[in-house]
């Protein structure tokens, strides 16, 4: 959010610099204006004044011609009449400058235009004075005649000059007033922009500031965050890496460094030295990788060998993906770990199972083998001695016929013995095949199973509803079978064996002993009322070989209870037993629901 | 070709099984001609022969050296001029996988040798006895194992 800030920033701050140059540009312009309108009126002023000199002048050089003209006449020297020639000259010269001066004014010209014409007028009676001077004609009234004209003609000269004077000077007025109503504004306008120019240049510097504190806390942050992932880094035991893809360049952590061995920074990041380092066998797998980067978004965890600085071979895995930052460029970040300890714990506990799975495969192919082997030369003694019996029975001693009936038992049990071994490996070895089955199926059948002896006993077994489970058939039938035949086995000599078989579907909370990973379990009870047993055995009997009679007494094995506790855990259920001394046992099957 | 005598094969390498086997017959009234073979080559060698008897059942031990009794099978179940031969295996195991290889490979019935001799005599006599055509129609896994 904070970033989104300073990523807008540039863009407010290029506004304001462009309206900043516009506005100074502006003001530039105004000032030149300014300038070349003062430039202009200054030009004026020194323009009228040299035409009020001139003009100054032109009259002054008209008053000595007729000063010259004067002193002639009454005086007849001819040195009077140096200043009337000269003074010619200079009045046209000076009208010429006047004219120039005066030609962006027509007021100014027709003014002139009007002197011109006084000026020559003068002029031709100064001429015609003299040429009656020179002539000798001396006419009192005629040349009081001509002075009068002349001075009529050069009051004219002098009205129309002073007249010419007076003009100039409105014109400069007017000029300067024109001026002045420029000048008056113009300052404020620049006033205006200036302070405007300022806020908007305040504003900037304001937002710099912020974006600058900004930029600090964040870099602030970024450092901790820096300084918080080495360290995560170092204990973690693993390394960064990033690749720019703009400039295809690698950058390595300072971690990443130290764990090839390596001073941080101590070599430019490139992928080929970062090759160099990689176990010859993994070289061609890790290229393969590498290449992947740049063809697929994410880089699945691998593992490979390295050959660290100092020679030594560890173990390592790489995961990355790529990453599109804020600016919208996209960098490829990985991180590196060394999982050389959890690589070898893992080889080590995979060797270790694979030598469990050895010896476990090799006692249960024991077990079956000498179970089933030692079947052979068993039936062998069993045949051979029903034959002894049938054939020469009759012709053994009292104590030769006892002990063959001893063998005869000795060989029933042992042939029990093997056949309950026999299955106790089947339900180990045999392929664990899981199938949707009725359960009051498979206890029907295992009732069947065990018809001729259940009517021997007259036993009654009673059972409600059983569930439809997902289990290993066969072994459900044969759980079924053991524990039936095992509350046969030990039922009250003189009582009709009831067998009571009832489910019900509960939760693990219920049962202390019930884990929490599987919410729901069939409960499914065999309830006998046989001659039970002592609640201290309740675990005992499930033990392999374990009997709570002697063999004299009751039949057994000590296997049918340790084949069905291997049944319900190959269907990952509890089984547990409860019993009564003289009134029943019950056990407790609890299945996955 | 005597008909009035039943011929039976028996291919056991276990020398007292065929003792007991003979013995079985012996003391069985029934008119019978037990010929037993040592191992599976032995037997197939008789059964291959144009000149011998062909039993109208064989009983067949499914370990024995050289040719084992589903080797055995395979062979006879092959030959056209066999393969209506009763089988019987006759075999001290009873693992569900033997029962279910030699039913699918066209074996009849599944005995296992008994450990009593009186229940030997009794297997044999219903054996030789069975009506095969009648027997063979009903056929399923469930009556391929003989019970007693």
């Amino acid at each position: 959010m904070r970033y989104t800030q300073l990523q807008k920033s540039p863009v407010f701050l290029k506004i304001i610099f462009v309206i900043s140059v516009a506005i100074i540009f502006f003001i530039g312009g105004i000032t030149f204006k300014h300038i070349t309108v003062l430039k202009k009126s200054s030009a004026w002023v020194s323009n009228s004044h040299e035409v009020n000199a001139e003009l100054e002048r032109l009259i002054s050089y008209i008053k000595d011609a007729e000063t010259g003209q004067r002193g002639y006449i009454l005086s007849s020297d001819k040195s009077f009449l140096e200043p009337y020639y000269k003074s010619k000259i200079l009045v046209r010269k000076s009208f010429k400058r006047v004219s120039k001066l005066t030609a962006n004014s027509r007021t100014q010209q027709s003014n002139l235009k009007k002197l011109l014409f006084f000026i020559n007028k003068r002029q031709n009676y100064l001429s015609k004075s003299l040429y009656l001077k020179e002539q000798g004609i001396y006419d009192q009234e005629i040349l009081k005649n001509n002075l009068i004209i002349g001075k009529q003609t050069m009051d004219s000269i002098r009205i129309k000059i002073e007249d010419m004077m007076i003009t100039q000077h409105r014109l400069l007025k007017n000029r300067q007033q024109e001026y002045e109503s420029t000048m008056n504004y113009t300052p404020l306008l620049i006033y205006l922009t200036l302070i405007v120019t300022l806020v908007l240049i305040t504003i900037a510097f304001i937002k710099m500031n912020r974006d600058l504190v900004l930029l600090k806390n964040t870099i602030n942050t970024l450092s901790v965050a820096n300084e918080a992932n080495n360290l995560a880094e170092i204990v973690g035991g693993c390394g960064s890496w990033q690749l720019n893809f703009e400039t295809n360049t690698y950058t390595f952590s300072d971690n990443e460094y130290r764990l090839l061995g390596c001073e941080p920074q101590s070599f430019e990041a490139s992928l080929e030295l970062f090759l160099n380092f990689i176990h010859p066998e993994d070289l061609e797998f890790v290229i393969e990788k590498t290449k992947s980067i740049h063809t697929h978004n994410d880089l699945a965890p691998f593992t490979y060998r390295i050959i660290k600085k100092d020679d030594k071979i560890r173990y390592f895995r790489t995961v990355g993906r790529i990453v599109t930052i804020a600016s919208g460029d996209k960098t490829f970040i990985g991180t590196t770990s060394d999982v050389t300890d959890e690589v070898q714990a893992q080889n080590l506990i995979e060797e270790r199972n694979r030598e469990l799975e050895n010896n476990n495969k090799e006692l249960t192919a024991f077990n079956y083998i000498a179970s089933h082997d030692l079947q052979e030369p068993l039936r062998k003694i069993e045949t051979f001695l029903s034959r002894l019996v049938i054939k020469d029975y009759s012709n053994l001693s009292k104590s030769g016929q006892q002990y063959v009936s001893s063998i005869q038992s000795s060989a029933n049990r042992m042939r029990v013995l093997i056949h309950d071994l026999l299955q106790f490996s089947r339900t180990n070895k045999g392929e664990k095949v899981f199938k949707e089955v009725d359960l009051n199926v498979l206890l029907e059948n295992a009732k069947q199973e065990l018809a001729q002896i259940m009517e021997d006993k007259k036993a009654i077994v009673e059972s409600n509803e059983l569930p439809t489970l997902n289990v290993i058939p066969f072994q459900i039938q044969q759980l079924f079978i053991n524990l039936i035949s095992n509350s046969l086995k030990y039922s009250k000599a003189k009582t009709a064996p009831i067998i009571k078989i009832n489910a019900s579907i509960i939760t693990h909370n219920e049962e202390d002993l019930l884990p929490n990973s599987n919410s729901k379990y069939y409960k499914i009870s065999i309830e006998d009322n046989g001659i039970g047993f002592e609640q201290e055995y309740a675990k005992k009997i499930f033990i392999l070989f374990n009997r709570l009679h002697n063999k004299n007494d009751y039949e057994g094995t000590g296997i049918g209870l340790a084949i069905c506790k291997k049944i319900v855990e190959n269907h990952k259920g509890f089984i547990v037993a409860k019993g009564i001394p003289d009134q029943g046992a019950t056990f407790i099957i609890y299945l996955p629901a | 070709m005597n008909t009035d005598f039943i011929n039976i094969c028996l291919a056991d390498d276990d020398e007292d099984d065929r003792l007991f086997f003979t013995d079985a017959f012996d003391e069985l009234k029934i008119n019978t001609k037990v010929s037993t073979f040592n191992d599976g080559v032995a037997l197939m060698n008789y059964l291959n022969n144009e000149n011998s008897v062909l039993p109208s059942v064989l009983f067949l031990d499914l370990n024995m050296p050289k040719k084992n009794g589903v080797e055995c099978l395979l062979e006879i179940k092959k030959n056209e001029k066999l393969s209506d031969i009763a089988i019987a295996i006759y075999s001290t195991s009873s693992s569900e996988e033997h029962i279910e290889e030699t039913f699918i490979n066209g074996a009849n019935i599944y005995i296992k040798k008994p450990n009593d001799f009186e229940d030997l005599k009794k297997i044999l006599a219903e054996v030789v006895t069975i009506n095969w055509q009648y027997h063979t129609s009903g056929l399923n896994k469930d009556n391929f194992l003989m019970r007693m």
